[in-house]
């Protein structure tokens, strides 16, 4: 309750990142792709000195990033020691939860499922509060758990 | 905690290192008196200590300790094993102690009787009553832990500054030094990295900007320092894996006493070094391996003599640094692993199923002991029997990545290797093209470059395997843009540079790609683990423009590519390799088109290198063409007459060790064997004979012909000197004059020219020059015939420059 989070459109749903994981929101320049890695990792990008894995949310979720826009900024992350960039629809505002996370019986569809905690209420309206360390698994960790 | 506390705790623990392996030591020889003298002390000025502070336990331990130890000094006792290990249990508690006193905790409440008493003569119970108190033990080692991690995972750190100040050797250890968090140390770290990543963009500009004398110089001392710093902060962050072996002796005597079994461990290796983090990365899966060695590997002495092994075991751990990999192989010459056992066990827990295990080698069989729930001891000992397995140590190493494999001969021992990388973040490394993306290659890998036009590159398909043909020698090559998976490039096949990599394993292969970059340092940063896993990065660099690119693993795309060989054909391509080095006597010459267009060879021992440079380098003057090369004058050769070069001009520069010139080449070839007889020729004198190489006549260069007739020192060590008269108009009018003319300028009083020049009348000072005097005058007529130059007779200083040049290096 009353945790800020950064409000981001993935595939056309409204979702929301803790905005404690999020350290930063940068232009995302040149991102240089990795070859022979899944296609939810977009490449690398440089902030400062540090490089970043870009992910793409839209791939990491098992969907067609070509039917979204992409906002040329991403969410930067760290999980686990490693920056991440997150690649996303839309980068929104800062928003605060007026809820505790929900779940919804029937869930929020497979794919969905696999990378969230539940649903947080805010002043825009309900969002899907992203696990970040599920989101960077990718969509084989649902096959491989399947 | 105050002062005087603080100083108790660091001398007993200065003392206590001392004394480690006095006591192990003492143990093999009980009779050794300079050794119990030590141990002696050590307990003496504990005891003493402890008197000006209210530790009772500390007390009463140190004195029953010291009491046994002065019976045997006073021979009233024999030192047995029973009370070596009653000994070390209290030095054990006594450090306990010590860490609790030193975290500011009140000594817990207990008893010390049963040590006490185990120290007590004629004490068969010792030994079952020391295992005892393992219970003890643990519960204090966990205080120990929990103090431990309370320090947040401080390192510690030598300090190369003076005498730490008091303060801070509360928490400090017997050296001069301070403890510093990680992340501090991590901070600075990246702080350098990043200072080099600055310095790299630039140089890189100024590369752009041209030559700014101004700004060089003082960008050339930043280089400088910044490399030292650098050097420094590696340093701070290595430590030499001696720091691991020494607690090693202890661990594997008290173990091998457990269990009643006779080890002699050998440590090698002790003076490489790693980093910090990752000594204590590899501290417990090290040890764990020893556990297992020394529990289930090492027979008892009576089953050893049985087989007809000596009695004593011995476990060895070697550590070695290949590249960027520190390679630790612990092998014992127990049992070895036992095949059925562990496929037994490997089938019951269903790790793999009855058929997999028919069709499996011994050796994949063997690696099955790193997959989870796996554990073949029949009883779970306390030593090796923790609840953590090798997959538990397998996944630490990978952690970092790091590897763990195992061989082993049955009855003979078996044989643990633990790879880690040396997380050296700096490394020397090539960056390469394919397409349009650039990928970086460390340099430690590569052994030579050979370039897309050369044509001693023979590229042939044998099936889907690319091979090329290299002096002779064939060898498997993979094209990275397929290795990567990148659509392939316009460049047609056989037509890539090549990058022959040479792997730790002594391996060749080459690498085609579409062009060099640049070669330089990179800053290796970590990758991510989705990135990582894919085993094809190794990590990713920043590029000068702050561009990221990622680095190869080359082993990896190797292993992958199955072009890692085993041990046999290994021991193989050594024999080959020498057959080629006997071959080697024969001469060899480089082969290159001349400016004319010929095919030319000269001899390979004459070249030393292989130059570039501009045109504008290069001056043509009646009496001879010459190019700056690294700032040195050479004389050059191989340009056809009146004629202005233009372009970038590649030479060969030769030496016969005092002198060197250079060879302009229109196109250097490939070094060539001279197979074929040499036929003399008359004619013309700079060639020594002609020869045949692959059906095509070659001309021969004469060597000695060459050198007698251009060669010349490098002009920079053969400079004369002049000295000239300390006045403004010397130094700003003459001065440059006499540079022109090639001397070197030197003036003031105490430095002597291999010339002078004098003014006027000024008397000429012989300590200035033992040479020739030039004496100028003001007036244009002589006023007496005294062989003095007008001043302003350009022609005439310039000629009596010049003769006194010629007289004095004749």
């Amino acid at each position: 309750m009353n945790d800020l989070m950064v409000m981001v459109e993935i595939a056309g749903r409204r979702c929301a990142l803790n905005a404690h994981d999020v350290s930063s929101v940068i232009e995302l320049g040149v991102v240089t792709p990795v070859p022979r890695t899944a296609d939810f990792i977009a490449g690398i990008t440089a902030m400062r000195s540090q490089s970043l894995t870009v992910i793409d949310c839209r791939r990491a979720l098992g969907l067609d990033p070509d039917k979204f826009p992409t906002d040329h900024r991403g969410a930067v992350v760290t999980i686990a020691n490693h920056s991440y960039a997150l690649m996303v629809d839309r980068i929104d505002d800062i928003n605060t939860a007026t809820s505790e996370v929900e779940n919804v019986s029937g869930g929020f569809g497979p794919e969905w499922s696999r990378i969230t905690t539940g649903m947080v209420e805010t002043s825009t309206g309900p969002a899907l509060l992203i696990d970040l360390a599920l989101l960077i698994a990718g969509p084989e960790s649902l096959e491989a758990a399947a | 905690m105050d002062d005087l506390l603080a100083d108790f705790v660091a001398e007993t623990r200065e003392m206590l290192e001392a004394s480690e392996g006095e006591i192990i030591a003492w143990e093999a020889d009980p009779t050794d008196r300079a050794r119990l003298d030590t141990i002696f002390r050590f307990v003496h000025t504990v005891k003493g200590n402890c008197g000006f502070f209210d530790f009772p336990r500390l007390a009463s331990l140190s004195h029953a300790a010291e009491d046994a130890l002065s019976d045997c000094r006073a021979g009233r006792r024999e030192a047995d094993s029973a009370l070596v290990s009653a000994v070390l249990a209290v030095i054990d508690r006594i450090v306990e102690m010590v860490d609790i006193i030193e975290a500011g905790d009140e000594i817990p409440e207990g008893s010390d009787d049963a040590l006490i008493a185990a120290l007590g003569e004629n004490s068969d119970l010792a030994a079952g009553e020391i295992d005892g108190l393992s219970d003890l033990v643990g519960a204090v080692e966990e205080v120990a832990a929990a103090i431990e991690s309370a320090e947040d995972g401080a390192v510690e750190d030598a300090a190369e500054g003076q005498e730490a100040p008091r303060a801070v050797s509360q928490n400090a250890g017997v050296q001069r030094s301070i403890r510093l968090p990680v992340d501090l140390l991590d901070r600075v770290m990246s702080g350098v990295s990043d200072m080099v990543l600055a310095r790299n963009d630039l140089a890189h500009r100024l590369r752009q900007a041209g030559n700014q004398p101004t700004i060089d110089g003082p960008f050339e001392r930043l280089t400088t320092i910044l490399s030292d710093v650098r050097d420094a902060i590696t340093r701070m962050r290595m430590q030499r894996i001696e720091t691991l072996y020494t607690a090693l002796p202890r661990l594997v005597r008290d173990l091998s006493a457990d269990l009643g079994k006779q080890v002699l461990i050998d440590l090698e290796g002790g003076d490489v070094e790693l980093d910090r983090e990752m000594i204590e990365t590899v501290r417990d899966p090290l040890t764990h391996i020893i556990r297992n060695a020394i529990d289930h590997g090492i027979e008892e002495p009576s089953s050893r003599l049985s087989k007809g092994k000596r009695e004593i075991g011995i476990l060895s751990i070697s550590a070695r640094q290949s590249g960027n990999t520190i390679s630790i192989v612990v092998s014992d010459d127990g049992d070895g692993l036992n095949e059925e056992r562990i496929a037994a066990k490997a089938v019951s827990v269903g790790l793999i199923t009855a058929a997999e295990r028919a069709s499996m080698s011994r050796d994949k069989i063997l690696q099955l002991v790193f997959e989870p729930g796996f554990s073949t001891a029949e009883t779970v000992s306390n030593v090796s029997g923790r609840g953590v397995g090798l997959d538990v140590v397998r996944d630490n190493l990978e952690r970092v990545g790091g590897s763990i494999s195992v061989s082993s001969t049955p009855g003979v021992g078996s044989m643990f290797t633990l790879k880690v990388p040396l997380t050296l973040s700096i490394i020397a490394g090539l960056t390469v093209e394919v397409g349009d993306q650039r990928f970086a290659i460390p340099q430690s890998y590569i052994e030579e470059i050979i370039d897309s036009t050369s044509k001693s590159l023979d590229f042939t398909r044998v099936g889907e395997t690319a091979l090329i043909t290299f002096r002779g020698n064939r060898i498997p090559c993979l094209s990275l843009a397929e290795v990567l998976g990148l659509p392939s490039t316009d460049i047609a096949e056989g037509e890539h540079t090549m990058v022959l990599l040479r792997l730790a394993s002594g391996d060749l292969f080459a690498l085609a790609i579409d062009r060099i970059h640049h070669h330089g340092d990179l800053v290796v940063k970590p990758l991510a683990p989705a990135v990582m896993n894919c085993g094809v990065y190794a990590g990713s660099t920043l590029l000068d423009d702050g561009q990221p690119i990622l680095l190869l693993d080359v082993t990896n795309v190797a292993a992958e590519h199955g072009l890692v060989s085993d041990a046999r054909t290994r021991v193989l391509q050594a024999a080959n390799q020498q057959d080629q080095d006997t071959d080697e006597a024969l001469s060899r010459a480089m082969l290159f088109t001349d400016y004319d267009g010929r095919k030319r060879a000269v001899r390979l021992e004459l070249v030393q290198r292989i130059e570039t440079a501009k045109a504008e380098d290069i001056d043509i003057s009646p009496d001879g063409k010459r190019a700056v090369i690294d700032g040195v004058i050479l004389p050059l050769v191989g340009l056809p007459e009146g004629q202005k070069p233009t372009g970038k001009i590649r030479f060969l520069r030769l030496s016969d060790e005092t002198c060197e010139l250079l060879y302009a080449v229109r196109e250097v070839d490939d070094a060539i064997e001279l197979q074929n007889a040499l036929k003399p020729v008359e004619d013309d004198p700079l060639v020594e004979a002609l020869t045949l190489v692959d059906g095509q006549t070659i001309a021969l260069i004469d060597g000695h012909e060459i050198f007698a007739r251009y060669g010349e020192p490098p002009e920079l060590t053969s400079k004369p000197t002049c000295h000239l008269p300390d006045s403004d108009w010397a130094r700003t009018i003459l001065g440059p004059l006499v540079s022109a003319a090639g001397y070197e300028v030197v003036s003031g009083s105490d430095e002597a020219g291999d010339i002078a020049i004098v003014l006027d009348d000024s008397e000429p000072d012989t300590s200035l020059t033992e040479g020739e005097f030039i004496r100028l005058r003001s007036q244009p007529d002589a006023a007496n015939n005294d062989g003095s130059i007008y001043r302003y007779d350009r022609d005439g200083l310039v000629d009596a420059l010049r003769r006194a040049r010629a007289g004095g290096t004749r």
